[in-house]
């Protein structure tokens, strides 16, 4: 399978924040081939764990490569006697890209197609028309005649995401809902394979963990982190930025093309010097496209890892990505390759190395 | 009529790209999708595309059914620093659905497009952007894209149609040529001889942009005796007042307006009595906001009424109809056409004034 159709096969699933189920099904069929014995934890995190080098010796390696099967969503909080929806977000989404989105909605039947709509433009007054409709005035339209009709289809308490075709265009650029974080699961996956075709040279415990929750606050990867105990963690992410006409260069946080990001600092950890050091030293000897984080803005599961037991040494490596969490999430592929590769360099050379 | 080959024929019609000023652009596809449904059909200047069937009587009256053409849409401002594009609101958009819509820009061949959004890791305030602060996401380069694309190319909104519960339908541009299918494959299923009237379908031009501009002219030319314009209507959802909204699944619409023709009006009310056609009346006092007010002015008069298509979330990528009411809607056309009795009262007298 190329890159391109399993981001598109991944970013198509539904998953958001607490029903990631789907997701973590697709992900362990497609490892089943290198890792046959990866499991579920109690919060809903799969963790795939291989091995290399004398596993009797001492002195092992022990890394968690980690990255979020979640994506921002909505949940249904109402069913309205006129049969429409009201929902709340589930994560971080703006009002500015809610009105006039398509969603599905995962009832009891199974998926289904809603609207999140609010009064045509030709109802609103002057002041209206100046800012985003806020949540409560919003709704999701599932066609259904009145409440009685969409009971039979939706409970309160059910999940909703973004309906948004995948595709690519542009020079190398691809357009998704949900590339955060399914491009990291993409380059998990991917590097699973590169190290399952070349194993690393050293005595390493690579635990993947595809976790749960992070939208709402980085809640599955906790309990990950507490059950393996890594010494080193490397979350795969991506990053918003801003790199766009009138956005000042200050405030763009990375651009683009411009490689995989690795994040010095952001709202939720300061990272491991030594290993952004070693991150950036990679890439200029392997000729992978890296830049850092211009910016201190957003966080990620390295938030929760990085203090967990005695502390772990964490880096995070992003795929810089424009409009997050909106339904068109917009990366380049040469970016995300970076990143794969970058991560499987890093997984190569600690396992090697006295430095850290 | 077939349920599913009208709505196959909406979802064909509506996917052609013709936004308001662009129509031309849309004349080779819609040749393609009409072939072999009419007599015979011709474009004029400012882009109307008429349809005609003779009912091959002689001395027939003429009717024109109008629906118009064009879509709401952008043009391109400015090809911008790194890639993108800006643009101008063609027709009503509202700005608060503009954010992360999938676009397609229409340069020398079509390109993919995203709406700019910031994300909430970087936002400030809940203001909306003005539409000239909106930017077309390409993807491309900043040399390639000039090539591609000049200042004044359109933008339209990609067209990806979907259903909901109860047969409603999804997509772009339904407002109008929803409409628009209803009426050309409702006349063409019509049999020549059960026609009242020699039939003048008009998909007229620049009704978002230019209300007097299209759809006069084709009048003009058509020169009929009397004429049905067909165009959505507000479908009452949440929050809107029931005087100003039709209820959606419960048929079309007919306006009473000072701008229109109250008998032609009345008469089409009893047609869909007579013919069980579910249809409400609403008050449009000085005008119906469609091109009904401009043609019942053209030339000597043309005696018109206004019928709607409730329709949700108008101007937007997510329009919404009822099949049910498309359905209404096309046999409301066919009987409207066929109707002996509304032929016989709107043929014209001449009247000498000398």
């Amino acid at each position: 399978m190329t890159s391109e159709k399993l981001i598109e096969r991944l970013c198509s699933a539904f998953g958001p924040s607490g029903r990631e189920e789907a997701v973590a099904g697709l992900i362990k069929k497609e490892i089943s081939d290198i890792c046959p014995n990866a499991v579920y934890d109690r919060m809903g995190n799969l963790i795939a764990v291989m091995r290399f080098g004398d596993t009797s010796a001492e002195k092992r390696k022990r890394v968690m490569i980690s990255a979020h099967m979640d994506e921002v969503g909505f949940m249904i909080n109402e069913i309205k006697s006129n049969g429409t929806l009201g929902f709340d977000t589930v994560g971080g989404i703006n009002e500015s890209v809610m009105a006039g989105r398509r969603v599905s909605v995962l009832g009891e039947g199974g998926l289904m197609t809603g609207i999140i709509a609010s009064k045509a433009i030709h109802h609103k007054d002057k002041k209206e028309r100046e800012k985003a409709v806020k949540t409560e005035k919003l709704y999701i339209d599932i066609g259904a005649a009145d409440g009685d009709e969409a009971k039979k289809y939706v409970s309160v308490g059910d999940f909703a995401v973004f309906d948004s075709p995948f595709y690519t265009f542009g020079e190398g650029l691809v357009k998704a809902k949900a590339l955060d974080d399914r491009m990291g699961c993409a380059a998990m996956i991917q590097t699973m394979r590169a190290l399952k075709k070349q194993p690393p040279e050293g005595d390493l415990d690579a635990c993947f963990c595809f976790t749960v929750r992070e939208e709402i606050g980085l809640s599955g990867a906790k309990a990950a982190a507490y059950r393996i105990k890594p010494d080193i963690a490397i979350v795969l992410e991506t990053t918003a930025i801003a790199d766009i006409e009138g956005v000042d260069p200050s405030g763009r946080v990375a651009d683009v093309g411009g490689g995989v990001v690795v994040s010095v600092m952001d709202r939720s950890t300061i990272y491991c010097r030594p290993l952004v050091d070693l991150a950036l030293r990679l890439g200029k000897q392997k000729g992978i496209k890296a830049q850092v984080k211009r910016y201190v803005s957003g966080g990620n599961d390295a938030g929760t890892i990085h203090k967990t037991g005695e502390g772990v040494k964490t880096v995070a490596l992003s795929v810089p990505t424009r409009y997050l969490h909106s339904p068109a999430c917009v990366a380049s592929m040469e970016d995300y390759h970076s990143q794969q590769r970058l991560c499987e360099e890093i997984l190569r050379a600690v396992c090697s190395t006295e430095e850290i | 009529m077939n349920k599913n080959k009208l709505k196959e024929f909406i979802f064909s019609l509506c996917s052609v790209m013709s936004v308001s000023g662009f129509e031309k652009r849309a004349e080779k596809p819609i040749t393609e999708l009409t072939a072999g449904m009419f007599d015979s059909t011709l474009t004029d200047a400012v882009g109307n595309r008429i349809f005609i069937k003779k009912c091959g009587k002689q001395n027939a009256p003429r009717v024109l059914i109008d629906a118009h053409l064009d879509e709401i849409g952008m043009i391109v401002t400015e090809v911008c620093k790194g890639g993108f594009l800006r643009i101008a609101n063609l027709g009503g958009i509202d700005v608060s659905i503009m954010q992360a819509a999938d676009v397609i820009v229409y340069g020398e061949k079509p390109l993919r497009g995203v709406i700019a959004s910031t994300p909430p890791h970087l936002k400030k305030d809940d203001k909306l952007p003005a539409f000239s602060e909106l930017l077309v996401d390409t993807g491309l380069s900043e040399d390639t894209l000039k090539e591609l694309v000049d200042v004044g190319t359109p933008v339209g909104f990609a067209p990806i149609y979907g259903e909901l519960l109860n047969g409603r339908l999804i997509g772009k541009s339904f407002d109008d040529k929803a409409c628009a299918a209803c009426a050309l494959l409702a006349i063409a299923e019509t049999p020549g001889e059960e026609l009242a009237a020699d039939v003048y379908v008009m998909l007229s031009a620049t009704e978002e942009t230019n209300r007097l501009g299209g759809v006069a002219a084709g009048a003009f030319r058509c020169d009929p005796d009397y004429a049905m314009v067909i165009d959505v209507n507000l479908a009452r959802v949440p929050d809107t007042k029931d005087y100003e909204t039709v209820e959606m699944d419960k048929g079309i619409s007919i306006s009473l307006s000072a701008a229109t023709d109250r008998r032609l009006s009345m008469a089409t009310a009893e047609l869909c009595r007579r013919k069980d056609i579910p249809f409400s009346l609403i008050a449009a006092p000085s005008s119906t906001g469609t091109n009904a007010t401009t043609v019942n002015l053209v030339g000597l008069g043309i005696p018109t009424v206004d019928v709607g298509l409730p329709l949700a979330c108008m101007h937007t990528y997510n329009e919404v109809i009822s099949m049910t009411d498309a359905m209404s809607l096309a046999r409301l056309v066919r009987e409207f056409v066929c109707s002996k009795e509304i032929a016989a009262e709107m043929t014209r007298e001449e009247v000498s004034l000398i």
